[in-house]
């Protein structure tokens, strides 16, 4: 009876998310009202927060490249905020400081490590703009970027604006090519029918625009995070989405507004990375479930269908792959889920190519190693992410100190 | 980074929110615990899951090298492909005893069929013996009875001219007996004798014309040696017809022979099947698949180990009896993927060792 119920929840979390990209690809195609309506005349005052840790040059990247947005330069500013990296982050910033002098510019420095979250929350108390847009510190930003997030908040009742992240780094191996691609069907098919219904669960935290008062009224509950007296400092992007749509905002991902984040080219990163993420899923799988009434009354049923079957299905893939491991081990190195991911490389390389031709693909074929890291992903990631909620580092960074402290200062 | 609960540098805002100091300290403590319980948990489980999937990668590489494995196989009587084999088998022995009865009835009828010809080719022979001492008899006759047919024949002329007379002694006779010269008695008499001439004048040409169809007979090829001859015909129509029938029998024979030859054949072969003798043989018997790549370790008397874990700490636990050459197709015990290869019997000490995953032939797989 077991296994069947289990077969059961995985194949609806697939067909879930089968439907939700062939709704995604219908709705690109003909809904109009999939896109909001865009009001580029209002210009609020708009405050860049970009927490930084262990960035290294990066962040003065970051910086140049938001300094060129083409919004009006008496209209924003860039609140920089260190979290007391130990490599020269900080020095870096300030550097861009004294570059980029078309626009302000602030840096400011914890006191003690915190973590993202409040690292944010941090850099927000020196803001005052009608909209907050936070960052991260190893993007580069499309000059319409900025413009492009404040003309949606122009919809009534929209709360918090995303935008769509690129891959700066598509070619560099395997891995890039995977996660492109990855990226790709994200941002342009799973996330349309969420779009359409404006309750986009997840909005990346890479360019992440919020309302003043949204983010005020947040930022305790942001703040006061912690799991059995840990602070947890992950996964705030996918929190305050949460929170935006539990307070009756919608949520919006403007595909126009582009950011490219150069994505993990070493195993040993892009699995930390994606165990972070698998935490802040189950972590909000938690959080739904035991609020479940409210999220039931309050929010779309596509929100919370997403909400739950998504660490549902991670979970319950979790025990197919150990029983396709022991009942038939060879079952996934068959031929045909490797023609179905070549098929599904061949169609979004092509998607890609023509529509995003800055992540076009040299080898897109290469997508036929995603079978093995979704063994992998599915095998380790969320075991692991169920057991190390305990854990509130940056991730990937704080082991990078090494490498970003011996490059040099001067660009 | 894993941060301390009770961060001493923790942001005044959180600070201020803390509750009472009694509560804080009970909560702290149930958070402490938790987080305890927690970790303890988490350790262990992801230790599990770490060992769980060395262990399993590790046992799929040794399953993937090692040449030497055997899957133990417990055949039962009411399994389908016992229950196959021996349904198989007793239709083949049924097929051979109706052949052998098939082989009794055709002897017996070849036997028959060879004394009835030998009788009819006998008859054969006397009739054409009899043919023949007829045809050389009427060889010999025939020319004496045409001789004496001429002879009756001028015998015959003779008395006719002598029948002439006798008319004109009869009419004589009338006459007399008219002029009252003779008594009616006399001339009835005589009369009387007249006619007894003529008539033995008419049975004389009688028997010449008889005697003329007898010559012909003798002479020429007649109605009675055709009906002869046509019955020798017959007589040998019925031979030929007899040998067709006997040459067919005994084709038939000698395919049921051979039928039967084969069917002893295969129930030869069969009986040194794994599943005829796991059927018939006495007493409990151990079989192993043994797949095509782990051949060469399949020798009659290779020592049989059994493992825990199926791989360490081994013991030897038989010896391989006999080998069976019929290909066996099962699933691989690990891979759980179709293998090919054939079927040994083992001779165990350890009978416990036959419901093990595997055994190992030859050699300890890990050397110990």
């Amino acid at each position: 009876m077991a296994p069947i119920l289990l077969w059961l929840i995985l194949f609806l979390c697939l067909l879930i998310s089968v439907i939700k990209y062939i709704v995604g690809l219908i709705m690109r195609l003909t809904f109009p009202s999939a896109k909001i309506r865009k009001d580029y005349s209002w210009q609020p005052t708009v405050s860049v927060l970009l927490p930084c840790y262990n960035e290294g040059r990066t962040v003065y990247n970051s910086i140049e490249t938001i300094s060129k947005s083409n919004y009006p330069n008496d209209g924003f500013e860039i609140i920089a905020q260190d979290d007391c990296s130990v490599d020269d982050s900080y020095e870096w910033m300030l550097k861009a400081q004294r570059d980029f002098t078309n626009i302000p510019i602030r840096v400011n420095r914890n006191q003690f490590n915190c973590g993202k979250a409040r690292t944010v929350c941090n850099a927000l108390q020196f803001s005052s703009a009608e909209v907050i847009i936070s960052i991260d510190s190893d993007c580069l930003f499309h000059p319409d970027a900025i413009r492009e997030l404040t003309a949606c908040f122009a919809e009534p009742g929209i709360g918090s604006v995303g935008g769509r992240v690129g891959v700066s780094n598509p070619n560099d191996n395997i891995l890039t090519v995977i996660q492109t691609i990855v990226y790709y069907a994200a941002f342009e098919l799973y996330k349309i029918p969420e779009n359409w219904t404006r309750s986009v669960c997840c909005i990346s935290g890479c360019l992440f625009a919020i309302r003043r008062e949204l983010l005020l009224e947040i930022e305790p509950t942001l703040r006061a995070r912690h799991w059995f007296g840990v602070p947890v400092n992950q996964g705030e992007d996918r929190f305050l989405t949460h929170q935006t749509l539990l307070r009756g905002y919608t949520t919006y991902i403007n595909n126009d507004a582009l950011c490219w984040t150069a994505v993990p080219t070493k195993l040993s990163v892009l699995f930390n990375q994606q165990l972070r993420w698998r935490s802040s899923i189950l972590r909000d799988f938690f959080y739904t479930m035991r609020s479940l009434p409210q999220h039931v009354f309050k929010l779309h049923p596509n929100t919370v269908l997403t909400l739950v079957l998504t660490p549902l299905g991670a979970a319950v893939g979790l025990l197919m792959v150990i029983n396709r491991m022991v009942c038939d081990p060879g079952s996934a190195f068959g031929p045909t889920p490797l023609i179905a991911y070549l098929g599904l490389a061949a169609a979004f390389s092509w998607a890609i190519k023509k529509f995003s031709t800055k992540e076009t693909l040299r080898h897109p074929f290469a997508f036929g190693a995603y079978i093995a890291w979704s063994i992998t992903s599915s095998l380790f990631i969320t075991p692991l992410a169920l057991f190390t909620f305990d854990s509130g580092d940056w991730g990937t960074r704080a082991k990078e100190q090494q490498e970003t402290q011996s490059e040099s200062l001067h660009p | 980074m894993n941060p301390s609960i009770l961060d001493p540098k923790e942001p005044a805002e959180t600070v201020a929110k803390r509750p009472a100091k009694s509560r804080w300290t009970l909560q702290s403590l149930v958070y402490k615990f938790t987080l305890t319980t927690y970790r303890i948990v988490a350790i262990l489980v992801l230790y599990a899951v770490l060992i769980g999937v060395l262990a399993y990668a590790w046992v799929m590489g040794f399953y993937a090298v090692n040449s030497s494995w055997a899957a133990p196989v417990i055949f039962s009587a009411s399994d389908e492909k016992s229950l196959d084999f021996m349904q198989k088998l007793v239709i083949s022995r049924q097929s051979i005893e109706d052949i052998k009865v098939d082989i009794v009835r055709q002897q017996t009828t070849l036997a028959e069929m060879d004394k009835y010809r030998a009788s009819l080719q006998a008859l054969d022979r006397e009739l054409q013996t009899a043919i023949e001492s007829k045809h050389a008899h009427d060889q010999l006759t025939g020319p004496q009875l045409a001789a004496l047919d001429k002879q009756k024949q001028a015998d015959n002329r003779k008395t006719q001219e002598l029948l002439t007379q006798v008319r004109q002694i009869e009419a004589q006779i009338k006459s007399d007996l008219a002029a009252g010269l003779i008594t009616k008695g006399d001339a009835a008499t005589e009369l009387a004798q007249l006619s007894q001439s003529e008539t033995a004048f008419t049975d004389s040409r009688i028997a010449d014309v008889m005697l003329s169809d007898e010559i012909l007979d003798k002479t020429t090829i007649g109605t009675k040696s055709l009906e002869a001859l046509e019955k020798q015909a017959e007589l040998r129509s019925d031979i030929a017809q007899l040998d067709v029938t006997l040459s067919v029998a005994e084709k038939q024979l000698q395919e049921d022979n051979r039928q039967a030859d084969r069917l002893h054949d295969a129930i030869a072969i069969a009986k040194q099947s794994p599943y005829y003798l796991n059927s018939n043989g006495s007493g409990r018997l151990y079989f192993a698949f043994v797949p095509y790549d782990n051949q060469a370790s399949a020798t009659v008397g290779a020592p049989i180990y059994d493992c825990y874990l199926n791989m360490v700490l081994c013991r030897k636990v038989g010896t391989v009896k006999q080998i069976f050459l019929g290909e066996q197709v099962i699933n691989h015990p690990i891979f759980k993927s179709q293998v090919r290869g054939l079927t040994i019997l083992m001779n165990l000490t350890h009978p416990e060792s036959a419901k093990s995953q595997t055994v190992f032939l030859g050699r300890k797989p890990l050397l110990f």
